[in-house]
């Protein structure tokens, strides 16, 4: 609900240009054209362009333990089963039948022996391949090649836990595909040798705005949580003497641009309000001090990685998103260009105490959920915006998107890579760069990393 | 909370706890529709837990039932909403700041409470209760979302001049993919 009926399409449909889809970003002006999050033609061509070609996050290895165990998930629009074999690996493929298209799994996990469609009773394995065909013989004649009639497969790959795939045989590996952003995921993936697991269940919500505002903010977007957004959130967890005067919003900080992908994150710098105000005391010390907090710098190399950002958002390109610290992560799929739906599950540090496994749990279930008293903010402000997109006017403005332009350098000393102020929007320049190069770029052969 | 088909062969209560309830269920609703949270509050037990798990697809298989996943969430796994009575406060102080923009403006709600059936606990003024709820809400210039699910609460007799608190309260949303852009709502 909570969105008026689909208005008849406009029939005069626009064709766009190579020419006209470069022309929405510019990253040495920092400027934007509305039209990317709401013009129903770009949708489609984003299904094709960046959908079908980037790594989209599934979901992580903990959801699928043992062999059988599966998920249903989607990639865009795509649904998709991801399934754990008996050798360990992992298998994506289409939850669609190829014999009438029947999704093959309705259900959103399990562990299944196999998976019968329950149309005509087609059988595949766990892998995805056709094994079994009812009356074989004499309605096919044993005419039927099943490896040909089988689920498409994605390719799939995995780091640090998080379970990725991608339509695209030519699209680059996904260590690649990361570029020079894995210092960042590493800070809240790769923190000891046990890792992360997920606390069990994946929230899902339908927000009616386009998924690009989710994954900029998530990429580029720490101004909005230091200023307006999210002041009643911050006052929600606020000891009952103290007023909103007397939290220490932090102001001092970061944010990196990937140097190829359209990944970014950014972070608050020894300042702990915002993560006192998230996920309070107990789990802010957990990370910052003592001997868990001390191991992770070591085995990341420098305390500014393990212990020293503060209040981290993250997004990898295009629908992966992350606040470290904090340990929510999300995949927004796209439902059209005026829709989103949010697949939320949080991660633990594996061998962190129950304590504080049960804290985080708790403090995300608080402010980063559905009914979180920070998330909650967010969705008012995007569902406006697509709102007032609908206007002729409004729906081609040019948008402002100028913060530290110029400003990013690759000589911060404590942190790698093109890093700029924590209030920038490099990062999103580098996000909608990187989304109009998908979008113009038929070939890996010029858009594939250096 | 022992609701089941079993439990429900018990007799009702008596007709006066019956309308006591109900009526307390009703001016619950009110003081919500009317954005009236601190009063809400006051009716919240201090040992309030506030509970809505998640809810799933499941594919019966019936030979292999005792291996299904659950279709609610558990008290380890993600939830909706999981709160004590201090995250309440907290969510009510939100709500009462100028700040709160996902409800300033407010959203104007209805809550249809019904089916009401009451259990007794073994302890004296204390009642397990079940409730079915629509919420309409109708929020900014056309944002309509419409919620339907149960309530299964632990309810006590009190001074307190509605007459009961809540203690325990675990929601049963009808939805699995949440079909709003927010819960900034109470159930």
């Amino acid at each position: 609900m909570n969105r008026e009926p689909k208005k008849e399409q406009h029939t005069h449909r626009h064709d766009w240009s190579v020419k006209e889809v470069k022309s929405l970003i510019n990253d040495e002006t920092g400027t934007l054209d509305a039209r990317i999050y709401s013009n129903q033609a770009l949708y489609e061509l984003e299904l094709k362009h960046v959908f079908a070609r980037s790594w989209l996050l599934l979901g992580h290895e903990t959801h699928i333990p043992n062999p059988g165990d599966y998920l249903t998930t989607y990639m865009g629009e795509d649904p998709v089963i991801v399934v754990r074999q008996k050798d360990d690996s992992i298998r994506v493929f289409l939850n669609q039948c190829r014999h009438r298209g029947m999704r093959l799994a309705r259900d959103d996990a399990g562990n299944a022996k196999a998976f019968v469609c329950t149309y005509h009773g087609w059988a595949h394995d766990i892998a995805g391949n056709l094994v079994d065909v009812p009356y074989e013989e004499q309605a096919h004649c044993d005419r039927l090649n099943k490896t040909q009639w089988s689920p498409l497969q994605a390719r799939v790959a995995t780091y640090k836990g998080l379970i990725f795939a991608n339509w695209d045989a030519e699209a680059p590996e996904l260590i690649d595909y990361l570029s020079d952003s894995l210092p960042y995921i590493d800070a809240m993936f790769d923190r000891s040798e046990a890792g992360t697991e997920v606390i069990g269940g994946i929230q899902k919500w339908v927000i009616p705005c386009n998924w690009k505002f989710a994954a900029e903010q998530f990429c580029s977007d720490m101004y909005h949580a230091g200023t307006m957004s999210h002041l009643s959130g911050v006052i929600a967890g606020l000891p009952e003497e103290m007023e909103l005067s007397d939290a220490e919003i932090p102001t001092k900080g970061n944010q990196f641009r990937a140097k190829w992908g359209g990944h970014g994150t950014g972070y608050f710098v020894d300042e702990p309000g915002i993560m006192h105000a998230i996920v309070g005391p107990k789990v802010t010390d957990y990370f910052t001090k003592g001997p868990a907090a001390e191991a992770a710098s070591k085995r990341l190399g420098s305390d500014m990685l393990g212990q020293r950002m503060l209040g981290q958002h993250m997004t990898i390109f295009p629908t992966c998103s992350f606040l470290p610290g904090i340990n929510t992560i999300r995949t927004w799929h796209p439902r059209g260009p005026d829709e989103v739906e949010v697949w939320l599950f949080v991660v633990v540090p594996k061998d962190a105490p129950e304590e504080i496994k049960a804290e985080l749990r708790n403090q995300n279930i608080r402010t980063f959920s559905a009914g979180g008293v920070f998330e909650q903010d967010d969705g008012e402000n995007w569902i406006e915006i697509q709102k007032v997109l609908k206007g002729h006017m409004a729906g081609k403005v040019q948008l402002n998107a100028q913060m530290g332009l110029g400003q990013s350098t690759h000589e911060n000393p404590n942190y790698p890579g093109r890093v700029g102020d924590v209030y920038s929007e490099d990062a999103a320049r580098g996000f909608y760069t990187h989304w109009m190069r998908m979008m113009t770029e038929p070939s890996w052969d010029t858009l594939k990393p250096e | 909370m022992s609701f089941n088909a079993d439990t429900l062969t018990r007799p009702p209560v008596d007709i006066k706890t019956q309308q006591e309830i109900e009526q307390f269920y009703y001016r619950e609703a009110w003081l919500l529709d009317n954005i009236e949270y601190e009063k809400w509050l006051a009716l919240l037990d201090d040992d309030l837990h506030y509970f809505m798990p998640l809810r799933r697809n499941r594919v019966k298989i019936t030979r292999n039932i005792a291996n299904m996943p659950p279709e609610f969430s558990n008290d380890q796994e993600f939830a909706h909403f999981d709160d004590d009575i201090t995250n309440m406060r907290g969510r009510i102080r939100k709500l009462q700041s100028d700040y709160s923009w996902s409800e300033n403006p407010a959203s104007r709600t209805r809550h249809a409470i019904s089916n009401v059936m009451i259990l007794k606990n073994e302890e004296p003024n204390l009642y397990e209760v079940s409730s079915a709820f629509i919420v309409y809400r109708n929020r900014l210039e056309r944002q309509v979302d419409i919620f339907a699910g149960e309530r299964r609460d632990l309810i006590r007799r009190s001074d307190h001049a509605y007459g009961f608190k809540i203690v325990k309260r675990t929601i049963l949303l009808d939805q699995s993919t949440i079909l709003s852009n927010n819960l900034s709502i109470f159930f």
